[in-house]
């Protein structure tokens, strides 16, 4: 089973990185380009949204941290592009080392809150602020080869997908993880120390949203507040992790696929009804909750038709932190 | 020097702080008791504008006379949607809590892409008698503007809160939820109907939401895409109070109005939102729950 797993992902590898040879047609390569942009912020958002436990709905500021840092050094600082891309990444990461040192000690609540909250300051932040370009964003040297950006971004979900299926499949940081999310009481009375580890996977998980954010930025060579620090990159990461399974690492890259050529083909057919694609998204999400708590995945594997009938009884009004209360 | 303008900037703060109550106090109700995040929030008290809105051009009456219309229609709104929440969180998951928070964020998503298409992308004001009014007061030579409106919007706030302190304190079904919010199995065994009590606290929060709408429309304005606006001030306010913390709430949110208002004469108006969220990270930071110290 492991080792079919493992085939399945190198066929999927090759076939994408085959692909750019077998068509000219740039406007594929680029949706096929944005489509691994996206298996990698949901999967990368699933690390502290499944794996974890705790909802990240700021995941758009640290794309658009990435994206502006980049572009800020690139721009202001004429850094060469691989550094700015990696400080980047570092940014983002040590944002979510601030943001995470007072909200994730807390129940993952004040965490959504905050992230959600932190989102917006980021927004406004970029607005007023002078080296960003306030409301007119900024623009990038244009680097026209969409082939680069192709396996650039190839290159580096695929680097992403195995460090992340290393850490949380093939390691204890994985477990440790789940037990956080399952008990985190329990998880301390085994001497786990929850807020270290949860700071270490939020950072884990935003690492690779700066870095994405950054080949974006080179990749569309114009960035403004409202495209890479809007909401849209928080909400469709959530509904790709959502839809497709939370806490596996294949379930958030299938529903990045699936939401991603949904989208695509929604918005070149029904370009003028953008704002029910907002209204799809939405139903996505909330329907997926209620009716696929494991997400596509768990119908596939089995997980979700073995919990889909539930709360038999009509007194079932327990909620979940006193069920432990039960023997 | 500009102290003269503190009397005016600390009664806009207070006037506008007690708005900021209701866009609170329904949220913070529905977390006690039910522990759902609501990142609906700001988009009920959206949908609750236009039809006030709406209403107003329909039937010509002043929107103030309208709340009780609106709070009666959200009010079936929320309590109809309740059970589909409650199925949400009482999934299998390791933490089902958050599974109601994604499912209210997938009901904000599309809510808001909703009123998007539906009422466009315009603003709109819903006037009342009292939007025109104000009043001028003058003491030992500081001069102080009071518009009637804001002053209707504070009245309101506090006699909602004064209510729903009332209900909560004094009434069988206020005892009930109390008792809710501290022990649902401990509930249930005294007799408490837990899902239909959880129905109408969310019913309540949805209906006080919307009816809050209405009065920030005749003191502003509305559009369909004020709703995160609001959302965010809930927060805010609650997470300043404490979660769930109702005491706490008319506190965070008078501060909340004076620091946004003491922003707007003294600071730079576009770092008000920055400011209010540095404020709020340093209390996270040294007072993880709330002001008070009371929060969940």
């Amino acid at each position: 089973m492991r080792r079919s797993r493992a085939l399945w992902a190198g066929i999927t590898a090759v076939v994408f990185a085959v692909i750019p040879l077998l068509t000219r047609d740039t406007f594929a390569l680029r949706v096929v380009t944005e489509a691994m942009m996206w298996i990698g912020l949901a999967v990368a958002w699933d690390v502290l949204g499944g794996y974890t436990g705790y909802l990240n709905f700021g995941h758009g500021a640290f794309f658009g941290l990435g994206a502006y840092t980049t572009a800020v050094l690139m721009m202001r600082g004429h850094w060469p592009f691989a550094l700015a891309l990696a400080a980047g990444g570092v940014l983002a990461g040590a944002a979510a080392v601030v943001a995470g040192l007072p909200t994730l000690r807390l129940k993952g609540a004040y965490f959504a809150i905050a992230t959600w909250a932190l989102a917006r300051a980021v927004q406004q932040l970029a607005l007023v602020l002078e080296f960003t370009g306030g409301p007119d964003g900024m623009r990038l040297p244009p680097f026209l080869n969409p082939q680069f950006f192709y396996y650039l971004m190839w290159a580096l979900v695929s680097v992403i997908f195995v460090v992340l299926w290393i850490l949380l499949e093939h390691s204890a940081f994985g477990l440790k993880l789940q037990a956080i999310r399952e008990d985190e009481e329990g998880a301390m009375a085994l001497g786990l120390k929850p807020t270290t580890i949860k700071i270490q996977a939020f950072v884990l998980s935003t690492v690779p949203a700066g870095i994405l954010g950054g080949v974006y930025a080179y990749w569309i060579t114009f960035i403004d507040p409202a495209s890479v620090l809007g909401d849209l990159v928080t909400d469709q990461s959530v509904v790709m992790a959502v839809f497709g399974g939370l806490g596996t690492l294949v379930g958030p890259a299938v529903g990045a696929v699936l939401i991603y050529a949904f989208k695509t083909f929604f918005w070149a057919y029904l370009s003028e009804y953008q704002v029910l694609y907002l209204i799809i998204l939405g139903t996505v999400i909330a329907l997926s909750v209620v009716f696929l708590p494991d997400g596509l995945i768990g119908l596939l594997t089995g997980r979700g038709r073995a919990e889909a009938p539930r709360s038999p009884e009509p007194a079932d009004e327990n909620p979940p932190e006193l069920r432990e209360a039960a023997p | 020097m500009l102290w003269q303008l503190l009397p005016q900037a600390v009664l806009d703060g207070l006037l506008i702080g007690g708005v900021y109550i209701t866009v609170a106090l329904g949220f913070s109700l529905a977390f006690g008791v039910k522990h759902i995040i609501d990142f609906a929030v700001g988009e009920w008290i959206m949908l609750g504008a236009f039809l006030g809105y709406y209403l107003q051009g329909w039937t010509g009456l002043d929107p103030l006379l309208l709340l009780p219309v609106v709070f009666a229609v959200f009010t079936a709104v929320g309590y109809a949607i309740q059970p589909v929440i409650h199925r949400a969180v009482s999934g299998r998951r390791g933490n089902p809590v958050l599974m109601g928070l994604v499912f209210t964020f997938g009901l904000m998503l599309a809510i808001r892409g909703a009123g998007l298409t539906v009422f466009g992308f315009f603003s709109h004001s819903i006037p009342s008698v009292m939007s025109a009014r104000s009043w001028f007061l003058e003491a030992g030579g500081l001069f102080v503007t009071v518009p009637a409106i804001r002053l209707v919007g504070f009245v309101y706030a506090i006699g909602i809160t004064a209510v729903l302190h009332w209900v909560l304190r004094h009434t069988d079904f206020g005892l009930a939820v109390r008792a809710l919010a501290q022990n649902r199995d401990a509930a249930g065994l005294m007799g408490i109907n837990a899902r239909r009590i959880s129905s109408w606290v969310y019913g309540i929060h949805v209906g006080v939401s919307a009816m809050t709408g209405v009065v920030i429309g005749s003191i502003f304005s509305i559009s369909a895409q004020m709703g995160g606006d609001y959302t965010i001030l809930a927060f805010f306010v609650v997470v300043l109070a404490g979660m769930g913390y109702l005491a706490g709430v008319p506190w965070a949110a008078f501060l909340l109005g004076l620091v946004q208002s003491l922003f707007l004469v003294y600071g730079n108006p576009s770092y008000t939102l920055l400011a209010v969220f540095a404020i709020l990270y340093l209390i996270l930071l040294v007072s993880p729950r709330g002001l008070f110290a009371k929060g969940v």
